[in-house]
């Protein structure tokens, strides 16, 4: 087979439960500060969980798009658009009237697309017995909005995202859950190697922080109901560990064909090097818990980055903080990863950042890439009591300085899909610079 | 170079309102015989919009058998689970496996991968919250402490976006590459496409590709008609008279294989997928360009990807949504591409209504019988093609296909347009 055309991460944006750029996400986990607390989006007072890690201080000021585009935006496409420009100025290039067609974009998109608000507007207009009365719905002020049925759509993002850039090529969204963000990030990967794209926009957004949402996730038991202690309540890979903590946030990264990318001179954070993914075919919610399904993604990024596990310095774990996921991949790093499971650092910045669902993947790989870059890797915090079943190589109490050649990032979704995403030092490709 | 891999269809499966496969649509198609009817799921009486493309005897355990899965799933789920084991059926999986070893049968699932397009709309699933709203009447602290005795624990799992990916994944014991596209109505070509892609880099040996949606849900219909998209009873694509698109319900598969693959396993194919293009105009949400450039590009993307001329294409099925400005882009679009040489176009969605995430997948699976019939079907509703899409080779009869090879059309929110070239192989 011939061998793959090389791909480089050359900008990184993050808007985070722990900071509303890159700058302020890197000190926030490099001073293990936590994301989580008290909601403050909506009244939570009557809910089992009342703690989330919201995105803090947001100013959408920071998007210098067209005023009118943001008529169209939810929360979590104002925090996409923020993330995008920050990598989109990271790196340096953007596409021109010219090259607009060889730019692809994919983006991890959030499941939660009808607001709270509009919900409740045809709720008190269309069916105050409980019962949608479809007889009064066209009359119904709230069912007549278009910029709400705008918002609502899937595709929302990524029509902002390809007007605000002017990308012309091949641009999606994905929805695999909580591996929704890892997916985009391989689908982008796959344009610029079969030639669709030369660059690509790739990353995922989200915000469930809100009644409905948070619901879901309540009614499930999947997150942690450690209101006294929010900071604490995410401690993935913890014997105490008693679900998620909900995240909201977005990261996005650019992606460039390697030779577009060194010919122009530009900062090469990491060589996306290799994705897998699988079908866990198991359960809706549940990973098996030998880790079968995860332990095929993870092969699978291997391989395609032609690597092998004695060449992996980090993996920032999908680390939930439930019981049934963190056992499951830890069971599933110890399959892959045999004798060198005992020498390879795991951390999941879920412990800082909480769960950001169909953005945790992209957030992920961008922290990675960020590791690669700095030579450092991020605590996994909250940790004290250990689990047999989970005896990784954890990072624990400071965020661990030292060289890495290579990354993988984890993500594992409700539904069974699994995405790892695999990142290398870019002196390993071309050396030192 | 070598040439590469040749991607095989082994078997599709679909449903629409027209009916439970792609043979009884074809049949309806050619018979000039519509799915829009009289919307009958609600009382529409006085609405703007009175009609859809309804499946009008949904049948939820024809659709899936296991009655457990029932209270997981969406209606958009029903459709899709069932093309999806459709296809696999008509490919064989299971009674290929029955003939492996446990880990061949691992091997199996391990290489063979699920691409879904998925919709459904936004907005029924979230209704089920109307009677705890209710109750609260604005309370928020009260929604949260009844939450628990009001709402169904498993709402959120019915309300995945990918729960057609999790549930032909699990029914069908596959294990392989996967992507779920929510990509409005070019989900199920683009599934097609990854579906390929995946085979063709050896991500894994065979895929089956899925659409599905129901879009036709009341608040839907009513955001829909006041973007300005529908007709109110009719779907008239390229006529001079249309108004607008009309929504159905449905969903297509495809059973992808490598020719490798097959052959070990002695299957057999109905056709080819010989490549595909995307693109995006990057006009923001609903706004389209007048000229028809991303249809263009589409075309152009997938005719290099298949390594063919635009003269070897056999018959377009275009997108042909009925909405004015839509239909008459795409004509200039695909005139840009193949001048005065344009091979005969045909549109399905005047029979299907528009399936929005499901369209471009089940056209694909009419489009393949329908070569194989040697037909392009006509357009029974067109009366007087519009001066805007002249030179395009409509018509209400039924014309003869140019060769063996269709393109088959689509086009989204989001400024979308797909394009995918399939060949169907004799029967």
């Amino acid at each position: 087979m011939k061998p793959h055309r090389r791909v480089a991460i050359t900008g990184v944006g993050l808007v985070t439960p722990v900071g509303n750029d890159v700058a302020s996400t890197w000190a926030a986990l490099d001073g293990v500060k936590s994301g989580a607390a008290a909601i403050t989006l909506f009244d939570a007072s009557g809910f089992s969980t009342r703690i989330a890690a919201e995105v803090k201080g947001f100013d959408p000021r920071v998007i210098t798009a067209e005023r009118k585009l943001l008529k169209y935006t939810n929360r979590s496409h104002r925090f996409a658009l923020a993330a995008a420009e920050e990598a989109m100025r990271d790196a340096g290039v953007a596409p021109t009237d010219a090259d607009g067609e060889r730019w692809g974009c994919a983006v991890g998109t959030g499941m939660m697309g009808v607001e709270f608000a509009d919900l409740s507007g045809v709720q008190r207009n269309s069916a105050a017995g409980g019962e949608l009365d479809a007889r009064l719905l066209p009359d119904d002020p709230a069912a007549a909005d278009p910029l709400a049925f705008c918002r609502s759509q899937s595709t929302a993002g990524v029509a902002l995202l390809t007007r605000r850039f002017g990308i012309r090529g091949y641009a999606t969204s994905v929805h695999t859950a909580c591996a929704s963000g890892g997916q985009a990030i391989g689908t982008a990967l796959k344009l610029i190697r079969r030639g669709a794209v030369d660059r690509a926009l790739a990353g995922g957004f989200d915000s469930m922080i809100s009644p409905v949402g948070l619901a879901g996730f309540c009614l499930l038991s999947a997150v942690s109901a450690d209101n006294e202690t929010p900071e604490l309540a995410s401690r993935p890979f913890d014997a105490t560990r008693n679900g998620f903590v909900l995240g909201e946030g977005a990261g996005f990264i650019v992606l460039e064909d390697w030779d577009c990318a060194r010919a122009r001179g530009a900062h090469i954070y990491a060589e996306l090097a290799g994705d897998g993914n699988s079908l866990s075919s198991y359960r809706i919610t549940d990973s098996p818990p030998d880790g079968d399904g995860p332990i095929q993604s993870m092969r699978a990024a291997l391989a395609d980055a032609n690597a092998a596990p004695a060449d992996v310095d980090y993996i920032n774990a999908h680390g939930t903080s439930t019981g049934m996921n963190d056992r499951s991949e830890s069971a599933a790093i110890r399959a892959v990863f045999g004798a060198d499971a005992k020498r390879v650092s795991v951390s999941s910045t879920k412990s800082s950042m909480g769960h950001l669902i169909a953005a945790a993947g992209a957030v992920e790989v961008a922290i990675c890439a960020l590791g690669i870059d700095r030579s450092e890797m991020p605590v996994n915090a909250n940790y004290r009591v250990p689990d047999p079943d989970c005896d990784l190589n954890l990072v624990l109490g400071a965020p661990r300085r030292q060289r890495l050649r290579m990354a993988l990032s984890n993500s594992f979704g409700f539904g069974g899909s699994n995405s790892c995403v695999v990142l290398r030092n870019p002196d390993l490709v071309d050396g030192p610079r | 170079m070598t040439k590469a891999a040749r991607i095989l269809i082994a078997g599709s499966g679909a449903v629409c309102g027209l009916g439970m496969d792609p043979a009884t649509m074809l049949e309806a198609i050619l018979a000039g015989r519509s799915a829009i009817a009289p919307i009958t799921r609600w009382d529409a009486t006085g609405w703007p919009v009175t009609h859809a493309a309804e499946i009008a005897d949904f049948n939820p355990r024809a659709l899936v058998d296991d009655r457990k899965l029932h209270k997981f799933i969406r209606r958009t789920d029903f459709v899709g689970i069932y093309a999806g084991d459709r296809a696999a059926e008509a490919a064989g999986y299971a009674q290929h496996r029955e003939t492996l070893d446990e880990a061949s049968s691992a091997r199996f699932a391990d290489r063979t991968g699920v691409y879904v397009g998925s919709g459904g709309g936004a907005f029924e699933n979230q209704y089920d919250f109307f009677p705890l709203m209710s109750e609260a009447g604005g309370d928020l602290a009260a929604f949260g402490a009844k939450l628990a005795e009001t709402v169904n624990p498993m709402w959120l799992l019915r309300t995945l976006p990918n729960n057609v990916l999790c549930h032909v994944g699990i029914r069908n014991r596959l294990k392989g590459s996967n992507a779920c596209i929510t990509n409005h109505s070019v989900g199920g070509s683009l599934a097609v496409i990854e579906a390929a892609e995946a085979l063709k880099t050896g991500e894994a040996d065979r895929a089956i590709a899925i659409g599905h949606d129901t879009p036709f849900e009341p608040q839907n219909v009513l955001y829909y008609h006041s973007c300005g998209l529908l007709a109110p009873d009719a779907l008239r694509p390229f006529d001079a008279a249309r108004e607008g698109s009309v929504l159905g319900e449905g969903a297509g598969a495809l059973a992808l294989e490598t020719e490798a693959a097959l052959a070990a396993r002695s299957g057999s194919a109905i056709g080819e997928v010989l490549g595909g293009g995307y693109v995006s105009e990057a006009t923001g949400l609903l706004a389209i360009r007048d000229d028809g450039d991303g249809v263009a590009r589409a075309i152009a993307l997938a005719l290099a990807d298949a390594g063919i001329a635009a003269a070897d294409v056999g018959m377009i099925v275009a997108h042909g949504n009925g909405t004015t400005q839509s239909d008459a882009s795409e004509a200039l679009g695909i005139r840009h591409v193949f001048g005065d040489a344009c091979p005969p176009v045909t549109a399905f969605k005047w029979a299907l209504g528009h399936l929005i995430a499901a369209a471009g997948i089940v056209e694909a699976t009419i489009a393949l019988l329908a070569l194989r019939a040697n037909v392009v079907p006509g357009i029974a509703p067109l009366a007087t093609p519009d001066p805007a899409c002249a030179g395009l080779p409509v018509s209400r009869e039924p014309q003869a296909p140019r060769s063996d090879i269709a393109l088959v059309l689509c086009r989204g929110f989001a400024g979308s347009d797909a394009a995918l070239v399939l060949r169907a192989l004799p029967a």
